[in-house]
C-alpha cells in the first residue's frame, strides 16, 4: 500500500478482496438489467412536429400561428436577449439580469425571419404570393394590422373542405394570399429549409428558427395532450410510459412552487436555486450543519453496522 | 528537473499497485452501499460503447430499424441505470460523510461529475430527435436564456448539442471520473464515523 494508506489503515484488520472481479460481477449484471429493460419496454419516438404535419392536418392551427407571428402576437415578439434588444420581458433577480450581459447573439425578427422571407422564397414560384407581399409591404402598419386583425378573427369562424379553408367574406386584403402561400409552403415540406439561415446551406446543423415557429399553441397542444406542460413537471417527462428525466425533479419542483410558479422571473430564480443547492452539495464537507447531517441522521450505524456489531 | 522521474516518485507515493487494484479492503468495507459507484461505472461503460454504435450508424439507423432502435433502448435505459446508481452512490457517501481524513477532493470531483453529467444528459434528450426533443428544446431555451447562458448555448443548434454530447461533454465526465477514482485509489476507503 501507499505509505498514505499505510498509515491511515494501520490499526485496521483487513479481508481478502477481488476488484476485477467485483468489477466485471457488477458490468455482467448490470448490462443484463439494461438489455432486459431495453427488450421489455424498448424507447420512446413519439415522431416531432413537422410543418407539414401541421400544414396537412390541422390547417386552421397553421394558418393561426401564422398570421399570429406576423401580427407580432408570438411569445418571441419582444423577447429580448438573446433574439431582441428589447428589455420589457427579461427576467431579473434582486434588480441583476444577466440575459442582458451578452446581449443579441442570435437575431430574430419573428414576422420577417418566420414569415416575410420564406413567403419571399413562396414568390418566386408563385407571382400571386409576390404581388400580394409587394402589396402587404406597402400599406401602412395600421392598415396592415387591420388586415390581419380581421383574418384572425375569420379564422376563429373558418371551415375547412377538402383541405381548403373558408373564409367568412371580409376585408383582408392581400394576408389570405399570402397564408394560403405559407400553407402550401408547409403542405410542400418545405417550411422547415425555408426558415433555416441560408447562409450557411447546405451544412446548417441549427434548427432554431423551424423549433421556435410552432412553440406557442401548436407545441402547446400536443404537450397538453401529452400531460408534458409545464404545471406538469414538463421537461422532466418523456412520452408514453417511461421514466424521463426524473433526476431533474428537483428543479422542475421548483417551478411548482410560489412565487416561481406564477413569478416572470420564475426560470431565473430557479436558476438561482439549483445553482444555490449545487454549490451547497459541491462543497458540502465545508458547509456548517450539511456537515453534521450524516452525523445526526444516523444512517451510517446501519451501512457499517457489521463493524460496529464487532 | 526530471519530469519521468517526478511522474514515478508521485505514483510510488501515491498510487502504488497494491493500491490501483487492491487484494485486500479494510473489513469495515462490507456492505451493499459500496457497490453503488462501481454499479454507475459499469453503467457508464455502456453508455459510451452504445453510444459509440449509434454514432457510427447515425439517426437514420437507430428511428428506422429495429436493431438501431434497440441499441437506442440500451443507451436510454443505461442512463436511467446511471443516474440511478450515480445518485444512490452519492446519498450513501453522504450519509458516510465520506469527505473526511482528507477526502474533500473525491467528495468535490464526484459532485462536479454529477453536474456535468445532467447537463450530458440533458444535451442526450435534446438528440432523440423525436417530439421529446423538439419540446425539451423549446421550454429549456427559456431557462438557459434567463442565466445568461443563451449567448453561449443553444439547446435548438443541433450542431452544436451533437458536438457538446458525443465528445466534449463526454470527455469531461470520463475525466473527471479518472481523477475521482484516482482519489479514492490513493486514499483508501474512509473510516466509519
Amino acid at each position: 500500500m501507499s505509505r498514505r494508506s499505510e498509515a491511515y489503515l494501520q490499526d485496521i484488520p483487513t479481508k481478502p478482496y477481488d476488484l476485477l472481479r467485483e468489477g466485471l460481477i457488477l458490468l455482467l449484471f448490470w448490462t443484463a438489467v439494461i438489455v432486459g429493460l431495453a427488450v421489455l419496454f424498448g424507447s420512446p419516438d413519439y415522431p416531432a412536429v413537422r410543418g407539414e404535419d401541421v400544414a396537412q392536418r390541422q390547417p386552421l392551427a397553421f394558418l393561426k400561428t401564422s398570421a399570429n407571428i406576423l401580427a407580432g402576437n408570438s411569445s418571441l415578439q419582444g423577447y429580448g436577449p438573446p433574439y431582441s434588444p428589447d428589455t420589457g420581458n427579461v427576467q431579473q433577480f434582486l434588480g441583476v439580469a444577466p440575459a442582458d450581459w451578452p446581449g443579441v447573439t442570435n437575431p430574430i425578427d419573428p414576422p420577417r425571419d418566420f414569415i416575410l422571407q420564406p413567403l419571399a422564397r413562396v414568390a418566386i414560384l408563385n407571382p400571386a404570393v409576390g404581388d400580394a407581399l409587394r402589396t402587404y409591404e406597402a400599406a401602412t402598419t395600421t392598415q396592415q394590422q387591420m388586415w390581419l386583425k380581421a383574418y384572425l378573427a375569420a379564422l376563429d369562424k373558418a371551415t375547412v373542405a377538402g383541405g381548403q379553408v373558408q373564409l367568412l367574406a371580409g376585408i383582408y386584403g392581400p394576408v389570405p394570399a399570402l397564408m394560403t402561400g405559407l400553407l402550401d409552403l408547409g403542405r410542400a415540406g418545405l417550411l422547415e429549409g425555408a426558415l433555416v439561415d441560408s447562409a450557411r446551406l447546405p451544412f446548417t446543423l441549427d434548427f432554431t428558427r423551424a423549433l421556435l415557429f410552432f412553440q406557442d399553441d401548436v407545441d402547446h397542444s400536443v404537450a397538453s395532450s401529452l400531460d408534458m406542460l409545464g404545471g406538469l413537471w414538463g421537461i422532466s417527462h418523456e412520452t408514453g410510459p417511461y421514466p424521463g428525466a426524473w433526476w431533474l425533479w428537483p428543479y422542475t419542483f421548483s417551478y411548482q412552487i410560489p412565487p416561481m410558479s406564477s413569478s416572470p422571473n420564475g426560470d431565473l430564480q430557479v436558476g438561482v436555486i439549483i445553482t444555490v443547492v449545487f454549490l451547497a452539495t459541491l462543497f458540502a464537507p465545508f458547509v456548517p450543519i450539511v456537515n453534521r447531517l450524516p452525523c445526526w441522521l444516523g444512517v451510517y450505524r446501519l451501512i457499517w453496522r457489521d463493524w460496529y456489531r464487532r | 528537473m526530471n519530469l519521468t522521474e517526478s511522474a514515478q516518485r508521485v505514483l510510488r507515493d501515491n498510487l502504488p499497485l497494491e493500491d490501483l487494484l487492491p487484494t485486500r479492503m479494510p473489513t469495515y468495507v462490507n456492505s451493499l452501499s459500496y457497490l453503488f459507484g462501481a454499479s454507475a461505472l459499469s453503467a457508464l461503460g455502456v453508455l459510451v460503447l452504445t453510444g459509440v454504435l449509434l454514432s457510427l450508424f447515425g439517426p437514420d439507423w437507430y428511428h428506422g430499424s429495429r436493431v438501431g432502435h434497440f441499441v437506442n433502448s440500451l443507451h436510454f435505459w443505461g442512463v436511467q441505470v446511471f443516474f440511478g446508481t450515480l445518485l444512490m452512490h452519492m446519498i450513501t457517501k453522504f450519509l458516510m460523510a465520506a469527505w473526511r481524513d482528507g477526502r474533500w477532493r473525491t467528495w468535490a470531483v464526484g459532485a462536479l461529475t454529477f453536474g456535468v453529467a445532467m447537463v450530458t444528459g440533458l444535451t442526450g434528450f435534446l438528440l432523440q430527435g423525436n417530439w421529446d426533443a423538439q419540446w425539451i428544446a423549446v421550454q429549456s431555451k427559456d431557462a438557459v436564456n434567463a442565466l445568461g447562458a443563451g449567448a453561449f448555448f443553444n439547446p435548438m443548434n443541433t450542431g452544436q448539442v451533437l458536438t457538446l454530447h458525443v465528445v466534449v461533454l463526454p470527455l469531461v465526465v470520463v475525466g473527471l471520473v479518472g481523477l475521482h477514482l484516482y482519489f479514492i485509489r490513493c486514499d483508501g476507503p474512509v473510516k466509519p464515523l
